[in-house]
């Protein structure tokens, strides 16, 4: 329920997402161009976008509801910068193909999921490096790796709830608020998954930790 | 469990929304989505929810496709339904325990639902009735970045692919006895398996980029479709931006 449908935000809101969420996706772009060869990351990172997105599509059954995965800290952990162009990806096949999110709000929505995945990279990174120095290599990704993806949806919501707020209305705070609240349990769940994804790849794969287009190659 | 994503399913029919060119059924759905989303009134976005319906009455899509597709929007519409007559200030209703239901709570909430509503009917004429590769390149002639569409069409791409890759871990899972609850275990299980199919999609990625490259993949796609607008997409496209246009530009005249 990240992801905000149509018919809810006011047009100060929906512009200034689209405008922040281009402006990341151009930059994010622009950057990994100037790294290396862009080309040779596109078919991995559309490979990878693809992997997530089906990742997204799984149900957990919480309480008397289900929810499914967000994971935007894992993609953030993995994808480094080019989280943005993943996620504004997922966000628009979401909103076309099942009709999660809406057309006009892609902009807002991309937003509000990049930002805590950039965010989420950077506690992981910067966490990471200090945490592997006192304790075990496994350990430390474990808690860093549930610390970005809880925090990563923890923002997530957050963001949502701003937008909402800032769309005007007094009273879509009450909403927001319900909204935070239904999530505490994602983030839970949230967290344990991609700390348990984390430890995973970095045994099995740990090239795919920080960034594809990242220094640690 | 993972259920794909099946919007084109019924692309192949025939009516007036699929013959409509798909670069203009891009532009001007899009133009009227954004124009009921920004109504400020109920009257008005009844009239927008109204040609919602008749467009997609047009699709010829099957009602049942139709109302599994809509039916997600209502998740999030249902709350501001219900707090909104409880929370906007306003004309009194009745009040119960210290609640006191407003007219103008209701109808913002009802609003909010119309306008959102709209949206969602308004997609699948859009999004559903062109194959959804068709639409990728559709986008690409409408200048889209290169990178972007490129990226659009090996994700919609991989995600069959990784639908049925994780259906075969899960059967597999399944086999061996494992059953999803919301316990610490289970979840680490979970992950693993997701950490499974990163991995493996990972090193597909590599494959696929390297026979791309054997292929002559420079990055730039070519494709076979063509385009081509004719008289009745000029007058249908004019007409919807038409309609999204004076659905802004009426009120205020009668209002003066």
């Amino acid at each position: 329920m990240v992801h905000i449908s149509d018919g809810i935000l006011s047009l100060p809101v929906l512009a200034a997402g689209w405008a922040i969420a281009i402006a990341l996706i151009a930059v994010a772009l622009w950057w990994s161009k100037k790294k290396g060869n862009i080309d040779e990351e596109i078919p991995k990172l559309s490979v990878m976008t693809a992997a997530f997105f089906v990742a997204s599509l799984i149900h957990i059954p919480v309480g008397p509801t289900s929810a499914h995965f967000i994971l935007n800290g894992l993609v953030g952990v993995t994808l480094g910068i080019l989280a943005l162009p993943a996620i504004f990806i997922g966000v628009v096949l979401q909103a076309v193909l099942f009709q999660h999110g809406g057309i006009t709000t892609i902009g807002i929505n991309t937003v509000n999921m990049g930002i805590p995945a950039l965010i989420a990279f950077c506690i992981f990174k910067w966490g990471n490096k200090r945490g592997m120095m006192l304790t075990r290599k496994d350990l430390s990704a474990g808690i860093f790796g549930a610390l970005a993806g809880g925090v990563a949806v923890f923002l997530a919501v957050v963001f949502t709830a701003f937008s909402l707020i800032l769309s005007g209305k007094e009273a879509f705070s009450a909403v927001a608020i319900l909204l935070t609240v239904a999530h505490i349990p994602i983030i839970v769940i949230e967290a344990i998954v991609t700390g348990s994804i984390v430890v995973f790849l970095l045994r099995v794969k740990p090239e795919l930790i920080g960034g594809l287009g990242g220094d640690e190659k | 469990m993972v259920e794909y994503p099946e919007i084109d399913r019924y692309s192949s029919l025939d009516s007036p929304m699929h013959r409509f060119d798909p670069r203009a059924k891009l532009i001007a759905f899009t133009i009227l989505i954004f124009s009921i989303v920004l109504l400020p009134n109920l009257k008005l976005a009844l009239i927008g929810l109204l040609a919602s319906i008749l467009f997609l009455i047009a699709s010829k899509l099957p009602l049942r496709f139709a109302l599994q597709h809509i039916k997600w929007v209502f998740l999030f519409v249902v709350p501001f339904i219900i707090i909104m007559p409880f929370t906007v200030n306003g004309t009194e209703i009745f009040s119960f325990y210290g609640l006191t239901m407003t007219y103008e709570g209701l109808e913002y909430g009802i609003l909010v639902a119309v306008r959102a509503i709209s949206a969602v009917i308004l997609v699948l004429p859009m999004i559903a009735t062109t194959r959804f590769d068709i639409t990728i390149k559709a986008l690409a002639k409408l200048k889209m970045p290169n990178m972007l569409v490129q990226m659009f069409m090996f994700t919609y791409r991989y995600i069959f692919v990784f639908v049925v890759e994780f259906q075969r871990t899960w059967r597999a899972m399944a086999a061996r006895g494992f059953k999803l609850k919301t316990n610490v275990y289970a979840l680490k299980t979970i992950g693993k398996a997701l950490g499974t199919l990163f991995v493996r999609s990972y090193e597909r990625g590599e494959r696929v980029y390297q026979a791309l490259r054997s292929r002559g993949y420079t990055g730039s796609p070519k494709t076979l479709v063509v385009f081509k607008m004719h008289v009745l997409d000029y007058i249908l496209a004019g007409t919807i931006i038409g309609f999204a246009v004076s659905l802004h530009i009426i009120p205020l005249y009668l209002h003066s």
